[in-house]
């Protein structure tokens, strides 16, 4: 019988004592796996915030947003003055175009009822996203709310009853394929915009918009007459959002007439720490009278709230660690001095310290081995309410905080500032008409704690380090018993 | 040959000092079955104890084949036990949750013989120590007391010791198998060379050694080749 089997029967041989030793080793365990789990998730949370949308700064021409309108628009020489800026890791320009049915538009020419304003055509005043006309035909229908947009005089924001309008399409020029909140877009079938020149007749189209138009890779469509190519379709996560294509900047300036101008800027800031003195730069270099710069409301809470979750539940690892640890010695000690005698006897027959301390350590494991895998099933049911638990305990004060702010935002990804909808107001460059982080709150409580097998290994690994170290106590004070101590009963 | 010098073993009880080993010195030659009787407390099992290396003796030595186990360290000790020493306790001292068989082979395995073999052995020295076949595998606290007694004698012959200590190994047999054991022992001091000290208080067993000690107030006088009365 070898050294292992040894201890596996030894683990046994009182039952009911190592049903409660490995319940109590379950709880401890378990609990420590689902500190774990939550830590994991709540650190890649984090981690996604910081390295996406995080560190994203929206420069829009000033007095752009909401109802007031107004202003100049941006240009490509501010673009090079606001890369200039500390901390400024890249700078994105993109060209707003508002597409309209091309046989609708004629319909409605012709019928007088022409809607709304030229230049903040649909929309509250502030626009300054160009209309177009367009082969394409709009994805989705315009809705209560957005028939009122899309009637509005741009003063007043009317809601009377108004005949009904088809929302327009988005389209948005950019100087790099990145979607209005600076995130990579999810090209789902095709490539990207490849040549980024004025020549270019490529455009991504959202995945509702082309299946509306029966568009694949490869199919041509016009905007003004001029003849565009499918290179790639993409998912924005949005009904609204994929309701939208995506140009070259130089395309899209050449396109409105508009040469050199931006309806926006996507500022990425090389860290989160200097997300505030790049939007002071920002401000200063391009001039409050000039440009507006915005950032994601009150992230810095947001992401300090998910920091301190991550703190506490990394502590109540390392005591439930601890705590395992700790059961281990003292069940260890005890049962080192309960088989003093057995001890005595094999080292009276020869048994080497070594011998004898590995057959108690050994047996400790089979005992953290069995309370590891009822504490893995226990941490993967618990993780997530656990991890739910301590969000919502430690983020209820951001959490209020932020949803008034973020509720007629739209979201972070796609979807955002888009005409209609019910997402708000088109915003002031056609592009996110405020934070890019619209409903902290809701990222916040989106973080997903699963028990992924890689992260319950780690802690198990983590568990059994503990549990060694918890054993190899006892199993060394097997090596001060001397036999004849133990065996002078007889 | 086991060489016996002056060997003194004391403890504190209280204000009292006790010598359960006073000055004791003999030589055994290799092979020799020697017995050692006395009454109840008279030190004999602190005696075996001091020769099988369990016990350190306050002075004195003890010589194994010319070699001092006062001067060696822990693990040799430990070696010298594994190797050299086999024991028969009174209470047999056998793992209460292992088989006949494992306990047989536990200290085979602390010796680093191969699995198949120690289980070939253990086998051939349970058969000669009369264990039903069946029993061999049984759990020890489903033996009876003399069954486990066979069983203990089995392992103190498993790694094929020069020196057998054994404290009333016919303690808890019955007379017929009493005389197998004590068969088996003088066999394996005839046969095997193996020195064989037996502490016993069965006198037909005594008579059956080639020498005879008694110990007394912790000293030890060697009784005449004649039967013990």
């Amino acid at each position: 019988m070898s050294v292992l089997a040894r201890s596996v029967g030894s683990a046994f041989r009182n039952k009911v004592r190592t049903a409660a030793v490995v319940a109590v080793l379950a709880v401890a365990i378990g609990l420590a796996l689902a500190m774990l789990v939550a830590n994991q998730a709540v650190g890649a949370k984090v981690q996604e915030l910081n390295a996406s949308v995080g560190t994203v700064l929206t420069v829009n021409p000033a007095g752009g947003q909401g109802f007031e309108g107004g202003g100049e628009p941006l240009t490509s020489e501010q673009a090079a003055t606001a890369a200039a800026v500390p901390n400024v890791s890249s700078v994105v320009g993109t060209s707003s175009l508002r597409l309209r049915n091309a046989a609708e538009a004629a319909a409605q020419a012709a019928s007088g009822t022409q809607a709304g304003p030229g230049g903040g055509q649909g929309g509250p005043a502030g626009q300054n996203a160009t209309t177009l006309t367009t082969s394409l035909t709009a994805a989705i229908d315009a809705g209560t709310l957005g028939g009122r947009n899309q009637a509005a005089n741009g003063t007043t924001g009317t809601t009377t009853a108004q005949p009904v309008h088809s929302l327009p399409i988005t389209a948005t020029g950019i100087g790099g394929e990145v979607d209005s909140t600076g995130k990579a877009l999810t090209i789902t079938a095709g490539t990207g915009l490849g040549d980024y020149t004025a020549e270019s007749a490529n455009a991504l189209l959202g995945t509702t918009l082309a299946e509306k138009n029966n568009l694949t890779i490869g199919s041509t469509f016009t905007i003004n007459d001029q003849t565009f190519t499918v290179a790639g379709l993409f998912d924005s996560g949005t009904t609204f959002g994929n309701n939208a294509l995506y140009l070259t900047l130089p395309t899209a300036q050449t396109v409105a007439e508009l040469p050199g101008e931006l309806s926006s800027m996507i500022v990425t800031v090389d860290s989160m720490e200097n997300l505030e003195a790049a939007k002071a730069a920002l401000e200063s270099a391009l001039g409050t009278d000039k440009a507006d710069v915005t950032q994601g409301q009150n992230l810095e809470s947001a992401v300090s709230s998910l920091g301190s979750v991550k703190n506490i539940s990394f502590i109540a690892f390392v005591a439930a660690l601890g705590t395992a640890g700790l059961i281990i010695l003292l069940i260890m000690v005890m049962l080192v001095r309960e088989r003093r005698r057995e001890i005595g006897v094999l080292k009276a027959i020869g048994a080497p310290n070594r011998t004898i301390g590995l057959q108690f350590v050994l047996e400790a494991l089979v005992l953290v081995a069995m309370g590891s895998a009822v504490g893995a099933a226990v941490a993967s049911f618990a993780s997530g309410g656990i991890a739910s638990a301590l969000i919502s305990t430690n983020t209820t004060t951001t959490a209020a905080t932020t949803t008034g702010r973020g509720a007629a935002m739209a979201g972070a990804a796609g979807g955002a500032g888009m005409p209609g909808g019910g997402a708000g107001f088109p915003g002031g460059a056609g592009l996110p008409s405020g934070n890019p982080l619209g409903g902290a709150s809701q990222l916040l409580t989106s973080v997903t704690a699963s028990a992924s097998p890689g992260v319950i290994a780690a802690g198990i690994a983590a568990v059994f380090g503990v549990a060694i170290i918890g054993a190899l106590v006892p199993a060394l004070l097997t090596a001060r018993i001397r036999p004849i101590e133990v065996l002078r009963g007889e | 040959m086991i060489e016996v010098k002056n060997l003194v073993r004391t403890f504190n009880s209280g204000d009292r000092t006790i010598k359960p080993v006073n000055d004791v010195s003999f030589v055994l030659e290799q092979g020799t079955l020697a017995s050692i009787v006395g009454k109840s407390g008279s030190g004999k099992s602190t005696l075996l104890s001091l020769l099988g290396a369990l016990d350190k003796p306050t002075s004195g030595d003890v010589f194994v084949n010319g070699v001092s186990l006062a001067g060696m360290p822990d693990g040799k000790l430990t070696e010298y036990r594994r190797r050299d020493i086999g024991f028969v306790f009174q209470q047999f001292n056998l793992i209460p949750n292992l088989s006949a068989m494992d306990n047989v082979m536990l200290p085979m395995e602390f010796a680093g013989v191969h699995r198949t073999e120690r289980r070939q052995r253990a086998t051939d020295l349970l058969e000669q120590v009369q264990l039903d076949p069946e029993k061999q595998v049984r759990r020890i606290n489903r033996l009876s007391g003399g069954e486990q007694q066979r069983v203990a004698i089995a392992r103190a012959l498993a790694n094929e010791p020069k020196l057998i200590l054994a404290d009333e190994p016919t303690g808890n047999l019955d007379e017929q198998t009493g005389d197998h054991i004590i068969e088996l022992l003088s066999s394996l001091s005839r046969d095997h060379n193996t020195t064989i000290l037996v502490v016993t208080h069965d006198k037909a067993l005594a008579n059956k050694t080639d020498r005879r000690f008694r110990l007394q107030q912790g000293r030890l006088t060697e009784e005449p080749a004649r039967a013990l009365v």
